[in-house]
């Protein structure tokens, strides 16, 4: 008994081992929401990793091996955690790409973490995602601290030089839903606007099932308002600038962060006319000079030909550009364990303006890519196009919001 | 004191919408005593049917009034029939459980076909603001108003003065006296749930100008709702309509003096006061009525 014991712990064991051996194909897990209610954008994001993969596949593969993508569907945290565990334990894939939502990221990088796997998150943006002190955590993308600063940076940088006034003469107001998402982005502008040595007058939350929001805007009209700092989902945005105009508030600039910003949804609810000139600080979009973001354009085409339909958001993008900085890591590492591809990632150096997002890529110790600032962006008839940086911008910044 | 003439009109007009909301979820419990869970997905469906009505057939949202008050009656009245009547015997948090399983069945159903975008009619003429010596109003809220005031008047008219209406109170007193005088107490409460619910259908024609359509929209309203219905006494429908009113006036003063995150606070807190010192409502009818 103990003899045949042995001898099927043996065959088990040279069972296990022989797939290890001959692995030809280099495994990564595709980690985003494909059902439930995150699953368009979650999709829109996988789009990006699959034109990445196909396209290095097409090209010989990694260092000569085809790369074989599979997919995990984390519709909650508690599935992610589990598609996590099912894409390190069973497919023992060599990295793992995700995730578009951040409370999915959030739960997933512990488990790909404890188990050694390194976690390319590619489209999440809570700050704490990075800065858990994990080892083979990494992230492409600009995070929400990211997006305060651009937006209070573009009144000193880009507003007030378009109307010609010293920034420090505006009056900002920062308004917010009072969700965890807004209360982050908000404390972030809280913190540049203090720094900035910028006019800070009012700091209004509001819940983001408000069904009036009067009383924000005759607080900022009261307190006489110059700029707008918004960060907002959908239905709030459209009371926003619907309320904004029954009770004739003008302010100079209105910055959203983006969320309901960027839909087009929302401009259609409010009408294009009363959303002309809003500004908006997102995930790189297709109206950007190429000139800032080289392959922009080759990306959209390719995305064109193989879905058929022009990309429905940005995320794919973002999620494309960051694929291949990490797919190029996985590439020049010296092999596939967790530590080499944390060592490839780390000497990882490409200056901004050359990827297809125009975001650089140079990750610090916590894995977080330090070289990203989102562009800021206008609704100018009816389109979200780029107006700064001047190099990314194919249209000037207007002033004014509205139909004023 | 600009501001606050302002802010007390919007609060009017804030509260003349919760009022046609409310009223509808005072009659369906004051009446057949079922706490309409699923009070804001009536409303969520009457809107995307408003929409549905004006994107395919252009109806201005207030013509499709007409046909959505009928189409919201039909429906209140057949969850009636066939959800809460084979229930009335049961426990009382029987009812809720399927009310709720409703809800949440009606949101996930418009998610299924409308997805999580939002939709809205455009209609400038109502949106268009009207000034007045430095106030603005919008021409929907001031139809909300008129209309707040007409339906409760209205079913004040109809209560009062009609045998059905009669019968109607009849049964809301006591069911088994109305039972003996020969009231067909469970048409009544078909009846009074379908009445409810057209109140709904009224409110989601209504408001479609003024808000988008999402498939969680009843989330927004309905809260507010409950703590109106509860303020009025439960099933007084004067008392609903000056609840709504206060609530409204409450929740557009707080907004502006206190902060817009805190305003729910404050009429929580003033709802928790009501429940303490005065635990059937402002206009409730004494203790054990409710």
């Amino acid at each position: 008994m103990k003899l045949f014991a042995k001898v099927a712990l043996a065959t088990t064991l040279a069972l296990s081992a022989a797939p290890a051996l001959a692995q030809e194909t280099v495994k990564i897990g595709a980690l985003y929401p494909f059902s439930g209610g995150l699953a368009l954008l979650g999709d829109e994001s996988f789009r990006g990793l699959e034109l990445a993969v196909e396209e290095r596949n097409a090209k010989g593969g990694l260092n000569g091996k085809p790369i074989q993508m599979i997919r995990g569907d984390a519709v909650d945290p508690n599935q992610a955690v589990g598609e996590a565990r099912r894409l390190t334990s069973v497919d023992k894939v060599n990295a793992i790409f995700g995730t578009y939502s951040s409370s999915l990221a959030i739960a997933a990088t512990q488990v790909a973490e404890l188990a050694g796997v390194p976690y390319f998150e590619l489209g999440a943006i809570s700050d704490p995602i990075t800065e858990r002190g994990f080892q083979y955590t990494f992230r492409t993308n600009p995070t929400s601290k990211d997006f305060a600063n651009r937006m209070v940076d573009a009144i000193s940088d880009a507003v007030a030089p378009a109307l010609g006034v010293d920034p420090k003469s505006l009056k900002v107001g920062i308004i917010h839903e009072d969700s965890l998402y807004g209360q982050t982005v908000a404390g972030f502008q809280q913190k540049r606007a203090q720094e900035k040595g910028l006019n800070l007058v009012e700091t209004l939350p509001y819940s983001a099932k408000s069904v009036d929001l009067t009383p924000v805007i005759l607080r900022l009209k009261s307190a006489g308002v110059d700029v707008v700092l918004q960060t907002s989902y959908q239905n709030d945005t459209v009371l926003f600038f619907r309320q904004m105009k029954d009770q004739g508030f003008k302010p100079k600039a209105v910055i959203g962060a983006g969320g309901g910003y960027s839909l087009r949804d929302t401009v259609q609810a409010v009408g294009p006319e009363n959303m002309e000139g809003a500004l908006n600080v997102d995930f790189t979009q297709y109206r950007t000079n190429p000139a800032a973001a080289p392959g922009i354009d080759a990306f959209e085409k390719k995305y064109q030909a193989k879905y058929g339909t022009p990309p429905r958001s940005g995320h794919s993008l973002a999620n494309y550009m960051g694929a291949n900085v990490f797919l190029d890591a996985m590439a020049s590492a010296k092999d596939l364990s967790a530590d080499a591809i944390r060592e490839a990632v780390m000497k990882v150096d490409v200056p901004e303006g050359t990827t297809p997002t125009g975001w650089g890529a140079k990750f610090n110790e916590q894995g977080q890519n330090t070289r990203v600032s989102p562009f800021l962006m206008q609704w100018q008839g009816g389109e979200l196009v780029t107006v700064f940086p001047e190099k990314a911008a194919v249209a000037k910044l207007k002033t004014g919001v509205g139909a004023n | 004191m600009d501001v606050f003439v302002q802010l007390i009109l919007n609060g009017i007009l804030l509260g003349s919408m919760y009022a046609i909301i409310s009223v509808g979820l005072t009659l369906i419990f004051g009446i057949v005593r079922v706490v309409n869970f699923a009070h804001g997905e009536f409303l969520m469906v009457g809107m995307y049917a408003v929409y549905l009505l004006a994107a395919n057939l252009g109806f201005h949202p207030y013509v499709s009034a007409v046909p959505i008050v009928i189409l919201l009656f039909a429906m209140g009245a057949l969850v009636q029939r066939f959800i809460i009547q084979p229930l009335l015997g049961a426990d009382e948090h029987i009812q809720i459980f399927a009310m709720v399983g409703l809800s949440t069945a009606l949101v996930n159903l418009a998610l299924l076909i409308f997805g999580a975008d939002l939709y809205s009619v455009n209609t400038p003429s109502v949106r268009q603001s009207i000034a007045f010596g430095g106030y603005t109003l919008l021409i929907g809220q001031l139809v909300m108003f008129f209309c707040a005031l007409a339906l409760v008047a209205g079913l004040h008219f109809f209560m009062q003065t009609t045998p059905l209406g009669r019968a109607i109170r009849a049964t809301a007193q006591n069911r088994n006296a109305a039972l003996l005088m020969g009231v067909r107490v469970n048409r009544i409460y078909i009846f009074s749930f379908g009445l409810g619910a057209a109140c709904v259908g009224l409110a989601s024609a209504l408001l479609m100008p003024l808000y988008p359509v999402t498939p969680t929209i009843g989330t927004y309203f309905v809260l507010t709702a409950f703590v109106v219905v509860v303020l009025g006494g439960m099933r007084s429908m004067y008392g609903a309509f000056a609840g709504a009113m206060i609530i409204g006036i409450v929740d557009s003063l707080s907004g502006y003096y206190i902060a817009p995150d805190l305003k729910e606070v404050v009429y929580f807190a003033i709802f928790i006061l009501i429940l303490i010192f005065k635990p059937t409502g402002l206009f409730g009818l004494g203790r054990g009525t409710e």
